[in-house]
Formats: structure tokens, sequence, C-alpha cells
């Protein structure tokens, strides 16, 4: 009786610790479906620029039936969003596969910088889109066109340009080397947002701010700011900058470091979950809303599949070590 | 009288049952948000954001705006029953606060005091952005890196007239709320400061969690250690009519509510200022005004200056918001945020392009304004109660308050960790009759001191003349700098070289 009760546990052990790893969650032809909650982590506060790209993609994939799993955003904004990261690069087993991180250059950027936490450790899905710079002068600034700043710095002139972290740190940084100056003549404050660097250009305490289309649009149409110029390869193609010149076409070279918004997954995900997700994002790219979310914000679209996405990704991480100088 | 004959309209605006019906819902929210400690306005309206994704923009605005502007109202709950802030505003409201409602047994009267503080403080922070409307926002541009660093500089001396007693214990506590203040990321760099490789530090100190700590869980540790532990924290009966206040008391709050509503809708519209600057900059003001009993010991004056402070700067940060799309706060962040996934256009075209939505917005504060102030007082006696419950039985459940706040505010057991260490070391302030009040007053002035001074520096090339006279403003905030520490010194130089002989008083 002893020998069977203790086999009978032995058993029921053995099968707990089998079914302990979760349910399998590839079919038998390889395909992945969700089989419990997502969550999807998002290392900024709510309300802000990542939160609302990762709500209308959510949305969006609720709304049109791309996945029926249910979709639960987790804020893990612990050490400026580096506990997050962490967390999802080193998720494994079954929740590795219902596991997507909303990452963005302005992520990758002070992960690099802080710690050493690269995207070789998780699982690129997807591009989303991207957003451009172009410099901005205001109602009570001194200058008024680009040329007037050109010669403003070779008379020795000092300016002061007024913008927001991550990518646009990078992109000042690249309009250094672009026109041939240093910074002491081409000085940047810092801001926590580009709306902080607004108000300082508005009051007149800034020659230039560094902005976006989305943050800076309200403001041109009120004739408070005046686009510059685009510091990127192309024209805009949106009404109201299509007239802003593009910083080449004044001999100098593009230096535009562009905020990039993609979606990760931990390295650990399966292949079939990666394809998965990957499917949705795109499918999420070619639905009304998503082209709505673009305009009303100003982006431009960019999405990438997996491979591409990877590539792009690696490369930009390998050019922001180089600048840095943690390259090695 | 163009902007009165608006906001008439935007009333005309609320004044529809769905309207009516967002405002009270959003004021009721807001109460429960701010009385809960460690959510407060910015979780509470970035909860409730997605789900107004298909409301009708006004509707939305209604509600989040009214969510916003009755958590001030909320936040002093907790902070005078328990003493633990319902929101980082609320702070300086349990100084007074909670010896008034435990010491002096008068926790109605200093409920009634915070809500009738609130109201006044609101009234006129909303009174300024209706009659200054869009020219409001424009002066606080004004105020670039060098002239808020300069009045940041003039802010950090009330830190002096919080000391108290002993100036030693004053500096020390100040420099350690600097350094705590200090941990985390660069300001302009982005590189780690004080994190000892430690992951969680990058992101800095979270106020919230450390108020909670610092305020409640101390006063917890207190309440621990008494013996005389069946004792009942109040034992009075408590009912609406014995809390009410008397024609005396109404005076004694009437002056400081008012100066500190005028000076907190100022604060309110400054760039990132917000309302907990200026609840702590409204008490300390308070300090250098006559009170009829030394604020910190349950003064009446305490309560209203700061509870009047925070409604006003409430008020006060819709200006930016609303006129130039600039927002004053976290909170108004989130609302930006809002605007844009409502498909309007924040900015400086707001109040031309949608004036039902921008002045409908305006009505709704003074809506609910009436609304968070007629449950404030319906809620009182049930309110009161808790005062009722013998502390062995608050103890835990006040701790279990604690830790939820903690975790509710960083979402994570770093803000329980936090609680927990600052709890312990405000316990040890206390017991050696440290006041904390300077650290936390550091704490919050300390990060935005430095960030722009920081910019001031690079904005001029470090000329020092450029950032302190640079400007009118700058100038004339330095003289008053200089006239704030320098009279202490000619005083006691005068004093003691006999050319001046203070009064005796009495």
């Amino acid at each position: 009786m002893k020998k069977t009760f203790t086999l009978a546990i032995a058993l029921l052990m053995v099968t707990t610790m089998a079914f302990a790893g979760g349910n399998a969650d590839a079919s038998s032809d390889g395909s992945f479906t969700p089989t419990r909650d997502v969550t999807w982590t998002c290392t900024s506060s709510p309300g802000g620029g990542s939160d609302i790209f990762t709500q209308e993609i959510k949305e969006s994939i609720r709304l049109n039936g791309f996945s029926d799993a249910n979709i639960v955003i987790d804020y893990v904004t612990d050490g400026g969003g580096e506990v997050g990261r962490l967390e999802v690069s080193r998720m494994t087993g079954p929740r590795a596969d219902h596991t997507i991180l909303t990452f963005n250059s302005g992520d990758l950027m002070p992960m690099c910088l802080n710690t050493n936490n690269r995207i070789e450790n998780f699982k690129p899905l997807a591009l989303m889109a991207s957003d451009n710079h172009f410099l901005c002068s205001g109602d009570m600034s001194k200058y008024h066109s680009f040329q007037e700043i050109i010669d403003a710095l070779a008379r020795g002139e000092r300016i002061v340009i007024a913008g927001s972290k991550g990518d646009d740190i990078e992109t000042y940084n690249a309009l250094l080397k672009s026109l041939g100056v240093d910074e002491t003549q081409l000085a940047y404050v810092t801001n926590d947002s580009t709306s902080s660097a607004i108000t300082s250009l508005l009051g007149g305490h800034v020659d230039l701010v560094l902005g976006k289309q989305a943050s800076c649009e309200q403001y041109i149409i009120a004739e408070r700011m005046f686009p510059m110029v685009a510091l990127c390869e192309d024209r805009f193609t949106s009404d109201l900058l299509k007239d802003m010149p593009t910083i080449t076409e004044f001999g100098y070279e593009a230096c535009d470091v562009p905020n990039w918004r993609g979606i990760v997954a931990p390295k650990a995900m399966s292949e079939a979950a990666a394809d998965y997700w990957a499917e949705c994002f795109r499918q999420v790219t070619e639905t009304p809303e998503w082209d709505e979310y673009i305009t009303r914000n100003g982006l431009v679209p960019m999405y990438m599949d997996r491979a591409s996405t990877v590539q792009f990704m690696t490369e930009f991480q390998q050019s922001y070590l180089q600048s840095i100088g943690k390259d090695k | 009288m163009e902007n009165f004959a608006m906001l008439f309209h935007g009333f005309g605006v609320v004044f529809t049952p769905t309207n009516i019906g967002a405002c009270l819902l959003g004021s009721i929210l807001g109460l429960i948000v701010g009385a809960m400690p460690g959510i407060g306005s910015l979780a509470g309206v970035a909860l409730l954001l997605p789900l107004t994704y298909k409301f009708d923009p006004t509707t939305a605005i209604i509600m989040l705006g009214a969510l916003y502007y009755s958590n001030m109202y909320g936040g002093a709950f907790s902070a005078i029953l328990l003493n633990i802030p319902g929101d980082s505003p609320a702070v300086m409201t349990a100084v007074d606060g909670y010896p008034m409602a435990t010491v002096k047994k008068r926790p109605g009267q200093a409920l009634m005091t915070a809500n009738a503080s609130s109201c006044i403080g609101g009234i006129i922070g909303m009174l300024i952005l209706v009659i200054l409307g869009p020219a409001l926002a424009e002066i606080g541009l004004k105020f670039g890196y060098a002239e808020m660093m300069v009045l940041l500089l003039v802010a950090m001396t009330s830190i002096g007239w919080l000391v108290g007693g002993n100036p030693v214990q004053g500096v020390l506590l100040t420099f350690i709320g600097i350094l705590v203040a200090s941990i985390g990321m660069d300001v302009q760099t982005g590189s780690p400061r004080y994190d000892f490789g430690n992951i969680y530090l990058l992101g800095g100190v979270e106020f919230i969690p450390f108020v909670i700590g610092t305020v409640g869980f101390a006063q917890l540790m207190q309440l621990m250690d008494e013996k005389d532990i069946k004792v009942k924290s109040v034992d009075m009966k408590l009912t609406i009519r014995g809390s009410m206040l008397t024609a005396h008391d109404y005076k004694r709050l009437l002056g400081p509510s008012v100066r500190a509503g005028l000076m907190g809708t100022f604060v309110g519209v400054l760039p990132g200022a917000g309302a907990t600057s200026a609840a702590f900059l409204g008490y300390a003001m308070q300090k250098a005004f006559k009170s009829e009993e030394p604020l910190g010991t349950g003064a009446i004056e305490g309560i209203a200056a700061s509870e009047s402070a925070n409604n006003a700067a409430a008020a006060g940060s819709f200006a930016p918001l609303l006129a130039l799309g600039i927002p004053g706060s976290g909170t108004g962040a989130v609302l930006l945020g809002g605007l844009m996934m409502w498909g309007l256009n924040p900015g400086p075209l707001l109040f031309t392009n949608d004036p039902d939505f921008a002045w409908g917005l305006i009505a709704s504060l003074f809506v609910s304004n009436i609304f968070a102030l007629a449950i404030s007082l319906g809620v009182i006696p049930m309110l009161l109660r808790i005062l009722q419950v013998p502390i062995k039985l608050l103890i835990p459940v006040v701790m279990v308050v604690c830790f939820v706040g903690a975790y509710a505010s960083t979402y994570s057991m770093f803000g329980v960790m936090i609680m927990l260490i600052a709890g312990v070391c405000g316990y040890v302030f206390d017991k050696n009759g440290y006041s904390t009040a300077p650290m936390l007053l550091a704490f919050v002035l300390a990060p935005l001191l430095e960030d722009n001074m920081r910019k001031a520096f690079i904005r001029t090339a470090g000329d020092i003349s450029d950032v302190f006279f640079g400007s009118a403003i700058a100038t004339v905030l330095t003289l008053v700098l200089i006239f704030i520490c320098a009279f202490p010194v000619v005083r006691t130089i005068l004093i003691k070289t006999g050319k001046y002989t203070p009064k005796k008083k009495g």
C-alpha cells in the first residue's frame, strides 16, 4: 500500500512537472497561437508618445481581430526604463512567447550608454515608423533663415539650440560635424521634452529649436515658430513643411538621426511566436487607423519586416556605440 | 469682459446632462484617487485616458480636468487623518493637519479648513485664468532658465523658515534632501549618478514613496513605539455640526488662502513648477506672516496656505496648456497626449479654433470645484470615523496603505523599498527632534534648480552677470535674493555694534 501510494505521488509529481512548463503553444504545423495573457512592456510613463504608440497598435490588433490574445500593457519605468528592458531581455520559457516590448531609438541609446544590455539580447520584430528632425526659429528669434545662421556662425556669433534627449542630442552632434563648428559656438540645451524646448524658444531664451512635425505643427500654423531647415536628405512631404529646404541644399551633409519606433521581444521567443507577432504588426500598418495615427502625429511610415528590422537596429546600435566610444 | 462672455458660453457647453455627468464622475474619481496614497493625479488621469478614447473630446477633457482638479481636495484627507499625504501636493497639509486632528482634537475643523481653503485657492486660480487667459501663459514664457534659477534660489531661502530652532539640523537635512534628489541620471548629459551599479537607482528616487516613508511610515513606527496603544486616537463624538469652523477660524484662514492662492496660480503657470512646489512655497511663505499658533503645531493658517496654493496651481497650470499647448506639470503632459489622441491640435490656436473645448474646460473647473467641495463636506462624518478606530487596529491597515501607495506610485517593489528606507530614516530623525520638512522641500526644489542652473549657464556660456542680470526679471529677483540673504547678517551686525535695538515682544 505504502509503495503504491509513493508511486502514485511520484507519478503525480512527474505529471505536474511536465505540465508546469505550460501548454504547448506551437500547433502541429509549427505555427503559434497565444494561450495566455500577453504582456506588452512599455518603459515610458502612461500618456506619453511611446504609450500612445503602444495603445494604438494594441487597439488596432483588437479591433481588426489580428489576434485573439488579451494584451495587457505593463508600464515598467524603473531605472529610466532599463529595468523593464533588462527583464524582457532575460525572459525565458513560455512567457517569452507572450512578452513584447515597445522599443524606440530613444530607448536604445540610453541602454547602450548606461548598461551592458544590447539589441542582441532581444528579438526585433518590426519597425513601424520614424520621425525626422528640422530646425525652427521663433517669433522672438534673431535669425529667420538657415543662411542667416550660416553667416552668423561664420562671423563667430554664438547660437543656442534647444531640443529634447536621445535622438535629438545625436542629431545635434551630427549637425556640429556637418557644419564644422564646435559646441561652444553652437550650444545645445537638453530638455526633458520638445515642448519644454519650445517653451524656451517662445520666451526668446534660445535661438532655435530642434523639433519634429507633431510637436511643432500648431506653433508653425499660428506663426509663432518658423521652419528653417530639414536635417534629412529629402524634403518633408506634408503641405506644411514641403517648402522647407533641406540642409543638403545648402551644401552640407544630411545629419538627421531619426527617432524610429519599433517593437522587440525577448531573445528566447520562439521563431513561430516571433513570426506570429511580426505578422500582426504588419497587418496593423495596413489599416486606416494606422494611416490616421501616422498623419496625426506627423510621422514617416517606415515598416520593416523581421530580417530588415534586425539589420537596421543592429547597424544603428553599432553606429551609436562608435559615436560614444563604446564599440570595442 | 469678452473673456467672461466666453466663460458663460463655456458654462453653456458644460450644462448638458452628459458633460455634467462626466464632471461629477471626474470629481468623485479625483477625490478617491487623491485620497488613496501613491496614486495621485498623474496616474489617475493616465489610467483613465484610454477609456476616454471614444468620448467626445469636450466630455473627455471635462472628466479628466475634473479628476485632476478634485484630486487636490482628496489628497488632504489622508494627510490630515493618517499623516500620509494622498498625493505629493498634500505633503505640507499633513504638517499642520495631522496635529490639528489628533493633538488638538479638531479633525473635522482640519478637514473643513482644507476644503474651504482649497475652494478659495481654486476660485482665485480660475478667475485669474479667465481674466488673463493667454496673457497669463505669455507671462510664464518670460521666465527662462536664468529667471527660473534665481526664482528657485529665492524659494530655497524659504528653507530657512522651515528649519525651526536648530539651523545646523535644518541645513544637514537640506543637504540630505539634495543628495537623495541627485540620484539617477544627470539632467543634461544623461549619465548615471550615485547609482552604485544598481539599475533601479538609474531612474532616481521617486518622490511619492519617499514622502510616504518619511512622513507616513515614520509616524506609524512612532505609534507602534508608544506603550499606551489601547487608547483611541480621538476619543470624542465626531459630527458634521461639531466639525464646523467658527467665524474666527474663517478669519484666520482667509488671509493665508488668498495670499497662497495668488502665489500658487503664478507658480502653476511657470514651466515645470507644479502644484507640489506651490504647496511648499505657500506654506513657507506663510512662515513669513503672522499665524495665531506656531506653524507645525496644528495651525489653521498652515493647512490653508498649502491647500489653497496647490489648488490655485492646478488651475493656473491650465493657462500654458490651453493657451500654448505647453504642459505645466506631468499631469498636464498626459492631458496634452489626450488632446492629440482625441484628434485636437493643442497649441496657440486652441482658444481660436476650439473655443467650446477650451472655455468648456475652464467652466467645468468651476463646476468641479463646487462638486468637489460639496462631496468633500458630505463625506466628512464618514472620514472622521477613521479616527475612532483603535490605534492597534489602525496601524496594520495604514501599514497596508503605505505599502500599496508606495507600490502604486512606481508599479514596482523598488518603491516599497524606498518607502521602508525613508520610513526608518524619518523615524530616526523624528526621534532625535529633526524636522524633515526642509529635506522634503530641498528634494522637490533641488532638481528644478539644478536643471535650470545648468541650462542658464549653457545659455550664457557661463557668464554670471548675464545669468543674474541678463533681464529685468532676473535683476529684480537677484536683488530680492540679495536682500533676503543679507538682511539677517546686516541686522545681526547692527545689533552687535549697538546701532539697532530690536523691539521686545509684549
